[in-house]
């Protein structure tokens, strides 16, 4: 089968914040697993791409969900006017032909579908199929990579300690301003003085997590922020649409963050 | 004088020719008023004279009442003026013929503050109803009554009678109050009509703080509101005292949108001081002037540096720099005028000291993060001031603009000499208040109790509630039940104190939102997969593949080959059984005590139980022997969790000690009356059971053993958690290990809790 689809043709802009390309390359060299951990929009998907765009690697990505079943996984029969016919699952595809297997937000799949990767992420790297009566070897070039949020999920769904401990985790948090603020110029376009206005805003919202907000202004919002202020819209109303509306509801906080966004403002 | 048509005049005429001190007064009221008003239409006032008589007011309330005719007459309706006599009657009544005459003395005063009948209603009603509540209170309330009005109209002043009202039933306490000691009805009077304040505007300051500048280091929002001086109706500014701001309560005549924009300035600039490195000069032999200018000088360095990193404060404070050139030699007027020089590079002014300080301070620029150029040049600008012979008036000097603090934490106190304590007193007094870095010392208000390890402690006898029921307990020695051998008594809740509570809860703000995730997503993401139906959302593939496989086969194949969802149906009651022993006062390493903790933990519970819909009530037990085993019941099965419940669960002390089987027992009569699928008893305790009355604590845990087992039996599960920091607790003993989840941190019990009851009660 052929998995040209799933490769990384043009180079992802990635910009590199710590020692994480050097990290999963050795542990790519070993094979080992790779666990990307920090608040959503701090580029984890991003840094799975250019990974895979540099290592030359075609990459699979599953998004989890809380109805998410082994069989969504690893692959199920379908039926055929002869009969059923087996198909394989997004994962065992990349078993089989060597890609990187990326499990987004892995948490949100419930803990019985999480174990299907135990046996892939040990010595054994095999994947059993039990419907199939059928027990894969891993193609040497492949390698799981699943992304964790630890701060938004709530305290029911963490991950497995068993799950936990057979990865390397690379912790991710959004960049220091000044590289923030070239990433949000670089992807958005803008001047950077305005990037580092929408990183002070981004600052700001980030300030209140706990306080009102679950989760602060990603480094993805600010960039959407540019974009909508490059096409146009005035920086008001682009802050209005791009941060403060999508991240709160509550209009006690929005009244907050909305002063402190306007002290950030020129 | 008096005719026919008007039956009630006719009478009052007559009882008045008997009165020798009243009829001249009683005559020229009549003229005055028949000149305005035929005499039938004076019967309502005639109606309400004679109501005076009636009630015995005497002569001078008579003739209060008759002046205030006069007074009134050319605005007021005879029937108006008719209704006030009866008031006043009706005060009379209840307080005394003195306070209705002081009532009927003020009140021409106050008409202008009255304008619509509707007022003059309220107005007599407020004073009705304080007269029957509070008799010896009417006068005091009055004296205040005047500002009130102004201020805010009748609303105001009923709001502050009622507050008064709910201060209680001592009589002492209510006298404080409506003279004005108490400070809360001191706030009250300063504050009326006036709004947003700062407790209604806290949290949202807290919020903008932290926004900003909960990335620098050492900065905490802590804001206190600022104590009211006695007595002093200056307008204040905002004061730092240590790592807190502390906010007027109102500022004076700002309402609305302004006063939400003020605060937020004053609370901005402040916080700049306190995150931009608060320094602290020594206070030496600085003089007045020379403070003012040198926090003139810091304010402005402070800002420079706070707007270069948040450019938008300008928008903040800017509205608030209005000083203009005016003639007066005052250097409180010339200070703002420079405070708006060295902000405002558009403002012009013909005065030098404002040039001046605006080319130092920009030479000084390059060294704007060292507080040393606010002293420097702040001393060579009061220098001029001294030298041109400016009066500063150190009394009465208040920092401009208003949002600015008083300027006082950039002082250092420390060793001085009497001499200069007086004339640093002289600069702050007007902006001073008693420092008090904490103003409710969480030990404060409990008295000092021997910190025993709290078995056993001696019950005060008059204090036994009413008698709920009596409870056999099982005595593991003799291997026998003794029957109705514990009695367990019902005692009222004690209001704790919800603001503070309240604050507590706040610091655990990113635990409730957690919690607040959970209960979101256990009100609606419940939804269970049914597979093999006759209809559904979506084909279930493994059915589908079984009927597709049957036909081949020839059968005939299973139609239900579809996938749907059904949502959770939550039926569950829980009773939450919370260990208020004397054990539970001691205090862990972050000050707070264990039943402290414990408070939060059950809050918060309660706020996802309730949250939740799930019905639930909250029980405290205590016991000093088998004679008193002590329930309060919090919140429950039928109410809500409010305000009230809240107060009593923050009202919990700790006490006396843990009588467990004998509470659970009950705690199993009570939620077997509920209707409900699933019956929970969540039991919060920080040991093992002990009681008085008992040797051998092990006998009491094997009766709460056998309490759990007979509650299983009847359907009831029973979960304990045990706070059990030494892990050598017995809660795997009473519960069952699959039923106790000792917690060893007891900081986690919030979490812990919260997330135990989910486990529950999805299962």
């Amino acid at each position: 089968m052929n998995l040209d689809a799933y490769r990384v043709s043009i180079e992802p802009y990635y910009r590199s914040v710590g020692d994480e390309v050097a990290i999963f390359e050795a542990a790519y060299a070993s094979r080992l697993p790779v666990m990307l951990k920090g608040p959503t929009g701090c580029g984890k998907t991003r840094f799975v791409e250019y990974m895979a765009w540099k290592l030359g690697r075609p990459l699979i990505t599953v998004a989890a969900h809380e109805d998410m079943t082994a069989a969504d996984l690893a692959g199920r029969f379908l039926l055929s006017p002869e009969g059923t016919v087996w198909h394989d699952g997004p994962l065992t595809l990349a078993v089989r032909h060597g890609a990187i297997c990326y499990l987004d937000e892995i948490v949100e799949a419930r803990q019985d579908t999480t174990v299907v990767i135990h046996p892939l992420t040990d010595a054994r790297r095999v994947l059993p199929l039990e419907k199939r009566n059928e027990l894969i070897q891993a193609h040497a070039d492949f390698e799981l990579v699943i992304s964790y949020n630890p701060g938004y999920q709530s305290a029911v769904k963490d991950l497995k300690e068993s799950t936990k401990q057979r990865f390397v985790a690379i912790d991710f948090d959004y960049p220091a301003p000044a590289l923030e603020a070239e990433i949000v110029a670089r992807e958005a376009g803008t001047g950077g003085e305005l990037a580092h206005t929408l990183v002070a805003v981004a600052a700001c919202s980030r300030n209140l997590r706990g306080q009102g907000l679950d989760e602060g202004a990603s480094t993805r919002m600010l960039i959407h922020t540019g974009r909508l202020i490059a096409g146009g819209v005035p920086l008001e109303a682009a802050i209005r649409s791009a941060i403060v509306l999508p991240i709160t509801d509550d209009a006690d906080v929005r009244d907050a963050l909305d002063a402190a966004i306007a002290a950030c403002l020129p | 004088m008096p005719v026919a048509a008007a039956p009630v005049g006719a009478e009052l005429g007559r009882l008045m020719r008997g009165r020798e001190a009243l009829r001249a007064s009683f005559v020229q009221t009549w003229q005055v008023l028949s000149r305005r008003h035929d005499p039938a239409a004076l019967e309502p006032w005639a109606a309400g004279t004679l109501e005076l008589v009636n009630v015995n007011a005497g002569a001078s309330c008579l003739l209060a009442f008759w002046r205030a005719s006069i007074e009134l007459s050319t605005r007021h309706s005879p029937a108006s003026l008719g209704m006030a006599a009866r008031a006043a009657a009706d005060i009379c009544r209840h307080a005394g013929a003195r306070a209705a005459t002081e009532m009927l003395d003020i009140y021409p005063r106050l008409d202008g503050r009255l304008a619509t009948p509707d007022e003059r209603s309220a107005w007599w009603r407020i004073l009705v109803g304080l007269a029957r509540a509070a008799p010896e209170c009417v006068s005091l309330a009055a004296a205040s009554a005047e500002r009130l009005l102004a201020a805010g109209g009748p609303d105001s002043f009923e709001t502050f009678v009622m507050t008064g009202l709910k201060v209680g039933t001592d009589r002492a306490k209510r006298l404080r109050f409506f003279s004005l000691e108490d400070p809360l009805a001191q706030r009250l009077v300063e504050r009326a009509g006036g709004g947003p304040g700062f407790a209604e505007l806290e949290q949202g300051l807290k919020r903008f703080l932290t926004a900003l500048w909960a990335g620098s280091a050492h900065f905490q929002p802590n804001l206190q509101p600022l104590p009211t001086p006695a007595g002093n109706e200056v307008s204040r500014r905002t004061n730092i005292a240590g790592p807190v701001i502390r906010l007027p309560d109102i500022f004076a005549g700002v309402n609305g949108d302004a006063a939400r924009s003020l605060f937020r300035a004053a609370a901005a600039h402040a916080a700049a001081h306190l995150a931009l490195g608060a320094p602290r000069f020594a206070i030496g032999k600085v003089k007045p002037v020379q403070m003012a200018c040198i926090g003139l000088i810091e304010d402005a360095r402070i800002e420079t540096r706070a707007m270069r990193r948040f450019p938008g404060l300008r928008r903040l404070w800017a509205p608030y720099h209005v000083a203009e050139p005016v003639p007066e030699p005052l250097a409180s007027l010339l200070l703002a005028r420079v405070a708006r020089g060295l902000f405002d590079p558009g403002y012009q002014d013909p005065d030098a000291l404002i040039d001046k300080a605006r080319n130092l301070f920009r030479d000084a620029s390059p060294r704007i993060e060292d507080p040393a150029i606010s002293f420097d040049i702040g001393t060579r600008l009061a220098n001029d001031i001294a030298q041109r012979r400016i009066r500063f008036d150190a009394r009465g000097y208040l920092v401009e603009p208003i949002y600015r603090d008083d300027g006082l934490c950039l002082w250092d106190f420390g060793d001085q000499d009497a001499e200069r304590i007086e004339e640093v007193d002289l600069a702050i007094d007007a902006a001073r208040i008693e420092r008090r870095e904490t103003d409710e010392a969480p030990e404060a208000d409990e008295p000092e109790q021997s910190p025993s390890s709290g078995r056993a402690r001696p019950k005060a006898a008059d204090e036994r509630g009413i008698v709920l029921g009596l409870y056999p307990e099982w005595d593991a020695t003799a291997g026998i039940e003794r029957p109705d051998w514990t009695t367990v008594r019902s005692v009222a809740p004690a209001a704790g104190d919800v603001r503070e509570f309240t604050r507590a809860l706040e610091r655990a703000g990113a635990l409730r939102a957690r919690i607040g995730r959970l209960v979101r997503a256990a009100k609606v993401g419940r939804a269970t997969r049914l597979k093999r139906q006759a209809e559904g959302h979506a084909l279930d593939i493994d059915a589908a593949i079984d009927a597709a496989v049957s036909r081949h086969a020839g059968e005939t194949p299973d139609e239900r080959v579809f996938i749907s969802s059904a949502r959770h149906q939550r039926d569950l009651a829980v009773l939450v059984l919370i260990d208020t022993s004397e054990s539970t006062r001691d205090r862990l390493a972050s000050g707070a005590s264990i039943l402290d903790i414990e408070k939060i933990a059950v809050a918060m519970l309660a706020e996802a139980m309730a949250g939740l819909g799930d019905d639930f009530a909250l029980v405290a037990f205590s016991s000093a022997g088998r004679e008193d085993v002590r329930l309060t019941h919090l919140k429950r099965f039928e109410v809500g969790y409010g305000q009230a419940e809240a107060s009593c669960l923050a009202g919990l002390q700790p006490g006396f000690s843990t009588r467990l089987g004998t509470a659970l027992r009950h705690a199993g009569t009570e939620i077997a009356a509920v209707r409900s699928f699933r019956k929970l008893i969540l039991v919060l305790t920080d040991g093992e059971p002990s009681d008085i009355d008992v040797e051998n604590p092990d006998d009491l845990a094997q009766d709460a053993r056998r309490a759990v087992l007979s509650l299983h039996a009847r359907g009831i599960d029973t979960f304990g958690v045990t706070l059990d920091p030494r892990s050598v607790g017995s809660g795997a003993k009473i519960f069952g290990k699959a039923n106790a989840m000792p917690v060893r941190r007891i900081e986690d019990l919030p979490m812990r809790l919260s997330e135990l009851y989910f486990r529950l009660s999805r299962r």
